[in-house]
């Protein structure tokens, strides 16, 4: 027992290791915030030296971005997305509309808090997060990694009636196919 | 026996090494990359990392049967082209199993990895990969053609289809086959370019215009099994270039360690100054459409090669 | 410059053909007030006879202590550069306004949006009745009746402590000791 122990840590190790230092983040823009990632991809704030690099489909991502407000219209498409991905999976919240409702707080068509309808790890607050908020967010991400305390994928999928009841409430036309996985 | 027991251990040492020679020269291209635009890069071993995590994705998505074969039939084909291919000239460790009409062997070989691809990739019903598989099975009809009549080229000028034999006979004259039949050596040069999917002729897999074609469906630990085999795949062509057009490397007279270390120290450096040719021409480059790219190879590349095989013809 | 030739001549052409009054308001922008029955000639004459070929924006304001909805369309000529409004009111209770798609073509779009937004009728209209919003089932929300910020606070799930809206730059200098210089004051909610 004592050698299983101890051998499950150092497979753990490897794997967080591996998994903090080579984040698939997709690419998919879902509000204004989006201006903000090509300024953190390309030269002069580098991603790439933390091992992100952009994914096009979500079977290929690990990481995905919550750029800014959602409408009701965005939300249903993108928990679609959200559980096409495979586990381990986490979800950054950009910006201030996803923590409180940011500026589009009255407004009748987007959401004030992320919080209810998927799980999230990590929030990078501004209205938009400068570049060095951003890879502040991932090193912090990176850090929930290597602890293990990352494991939102399983969250969902345990808590899924909570999740749906609180989705179905906004989303009145529910036409999408069941989480089987 | 023991002969045998060499040759095993041979196999599967060449194996590991492509492997691993395949994923760091990825790395050492992205770092390159990256310095070019000005930047600093991931570390070089960024590769073996991706492929860590893949591998450890706690779920797995599959379509069906040819899901799971697609990733199989790519480490079959690139494991199979590698044991035909001698990474040592004549050495007593490393001839694998090459034969001696191997050169034909080879090049129907080495489609057989695209097929499986396009047939799991045909399995997922995405019609993007359904597109991005034609666009790489018409590229590669475009690349064949050079490709086919510089090999053809080598092969009438001096009578052999084996790849040892071109590599002993380089060895022996002292001139290489790049100097000895130049069209030859260009026709297949613009062919490598095809080949290692770089820009201009990477809309094969491109993803922000196709959503990754063959690929997209593909997640966790098939994504990383067919990443590590265009790797190896990689590693393969390049070695095949060496030793058709640039000497090869090792010495068939002596099989010591240390012979055979200096051998695989100079077939190392000879691939990698070779694959920065793509490289390089990559750095500079848009993408090219399916239909330039193949109006590209049947122009000029064409033309070197049919004046290779007239030069083989009738000056030797 | 401030003769204004072109533009008193534009109005001039245009209020006596109709009969409806109109303004100058400045350099390149007149004004005319026309009846919901007549917009539709106004706008082709303007488009066929005085050059207007190009349909800028259309859109809709809400008069509610007037009971009225006011639609105004900008047309503009590029030979002239000289915007045009064309203004009109129409009933709050059942509004209807005449199609125009056939005039332009971009009207459709706009149209659209007013029947999904304000609720106004265009009979003849082809296009699908969800085109901004998904599955909405209160009155149209862009009508002063209707209290947004009571729908998103009973609708969506907010977070505490929002109610009390607190000035940042102020809680900030408060907690650190510092002081809020003067050029940073003209920026406050104030």
């Amino acid at each position: 027992m004592e050698n299983d122990k101890n051998s499950q840590k150092i497979v753990d190790y490897i794997q967080n290791f591996s998994r903090k230092h080579s984040l698939f983040v997709l690419a998919y823009g879902t509000g204004c915030g989006a201006i903000e990632i090509p300024a953190t991809m390309t030269s002069r704030y580098d991603a790439e030296r933390f091992g992100i690099r952009g994914a096009a489909t979500p079977r290929q991502a690990d990481v995905l971005l919550i750029t800014g407000y959602l409408s009701t219209k965005t939300l249903k498409r993108v928990i679609r997305v959200y559980e096409q991905m495979q586990e381990p999976k986490y979800v950054i919240g950009f910006g201030s509309c996803t923590i409180n409702g940011g500026m589009y707080y009255d407004s009748y068509n987007t959401i004030n808090g992320l919080d209810q309808y998927l799980p999230v790890d990590v929030y990078i607050n501004g209205c938009m997060p400068r570049p060095e908020s951003v890879i502040s967010g991932f090193v912090k991400l990176q850090e929930l990694i290597q602890d293990g305390k990352a494991n939102n994928g399983e969250k969902y999928r345990e808590n899924l009636e909570h999740y749906r009841t609180n989705q179905k409430k906004i989303i009145k036309n529910w036409k999408m196919p069941d989480y089987n996985w | 026996m023991e002969d045998l027991g060499l040759k095993i251990f041979g196999a599967i040492l060449t194996t590991f090494m492509a492997f691993a020679v395949g994923m760091t020269y990825g790395g050492i291209v992205r770092k390159l990359t990256a310095r070019v635009q000005n930047r600093y890069g991931p570390p070089v071993y960024q590769n073996f990392l991706d492929l860590l995590k893949l591998q450890s994705k706690k779920t797995n998505i599959a379509h069906g049967f040819m899901g799971h074969m697609a990733p199989v039939w790519i480490i079959i084909a690139a494991v199979t082209v590698l044991m035909f291919i001698p990474i040592l000239n004549g050495n007593l460790w490393f001839p694998n199993l090459s034969f001696h009409g191997d050169l034909i062997f080879l090049l129907y070989m080495m489609v057989f990895g695209s097929l499986g691809m396009a047939l799991g990739a045909g399995q997922t019903g995405n019609p993007n990969s359904a597109i991005g598989v034609t666009r790489g099975l018409s590229q590669m009809v475009g690349y064949e053609i050079p490709f086919v009549l510089a090999l053809v080229a080598l092969m009438i000028q001096y009578e052999t289809t084996s790849v040892q034999d071109l590599t002993q006979i380089q060895h022996e004259t002292g001139v290489w086959n790049a100097f000895a039949n130049p069209f030859a050596f260009l026709a297949a040069l613009f062919a490598s370019l095809g080949m290692f999917r770089y820009s201009p002729f990477d809309i094969v897999g491109a993803p922000a215009e196709l959503a990754s074609g063959p690929v997209s469906e593909f997640g966790g630990k098939y994504l990383g099994t067919m990443m590590s085999g265009g790797a190896v795949f990689a590693f393969i062509k390049l070695t095949l270039y060496v030793h058709l057009f640039f000497g090869g490397a090792g010495n068939p007279d002596n099989s010591g360690i240390w012979a055979t270390l200096a051998g695989i120290g100079i077939l190392l450096i000879k691939t990698f100054l070779l694959y920065m040719i793509p490289v390089f021409y990559g750095w500079i480059n848009p993408r090219y459409r399916t239909e330039q790219a193949i109006r590209y190879f049947w122009g000029w590349p064409t033309a070197l090669g049919i004046l290779g095989v007239l030069w083989a013809v009738y000056i030797y | 410059m401030t003769d204004l030739v072109k533009e008193n001549k534009l109005l001039d052409a245009v209020s006596q053909a109709f009969k409806i009054k109109g303004k100058v308001i400045r350099n390149r922008r007149v004004e005319v007030y026309a009846d919901k029955n007549m917009v539709s000639s106004i706008l082709l004459f303007a488009k066929k006879q005085l050059g207007y070929i190009h349909m800028a924006h259309m859109t809709c304001v809400d008069w509610i202590d007037q009971g009225e909805f006011e639609l105004v369309y900008t047309i503009y000529s590029p030979i002239e550069k000289i915007t045009l409004f064309v203004k009109t009111r129409i009933d709050r209770e059942n509004p209807e306004m005449e199609n125009i798609d056939s005039i332009w073509d971009q009207a459709n779009t706009y149209e659209r949006e007013m029947r999904e937004m304000f609720g106004i009728e265009f009979p003849g209209l082809v296009g699908e009745h969800d085109f901004i919003l998904e599955d909405w089932d209160q009155i149209p929300p862009m009508r002063k009746e209707f209290d947004t910020h009571k729908y998103s606070a009973e609708t969506f799930f907010s977070r505490p402590g929002r109610e009390d809206a607190k000035e940042v730059r102020d809680e900030l200098s408060k907690r650190s000791g510092t002081i809020v210089p003067d050029f940073a004051k003209k920026y406050s909610r104030e």
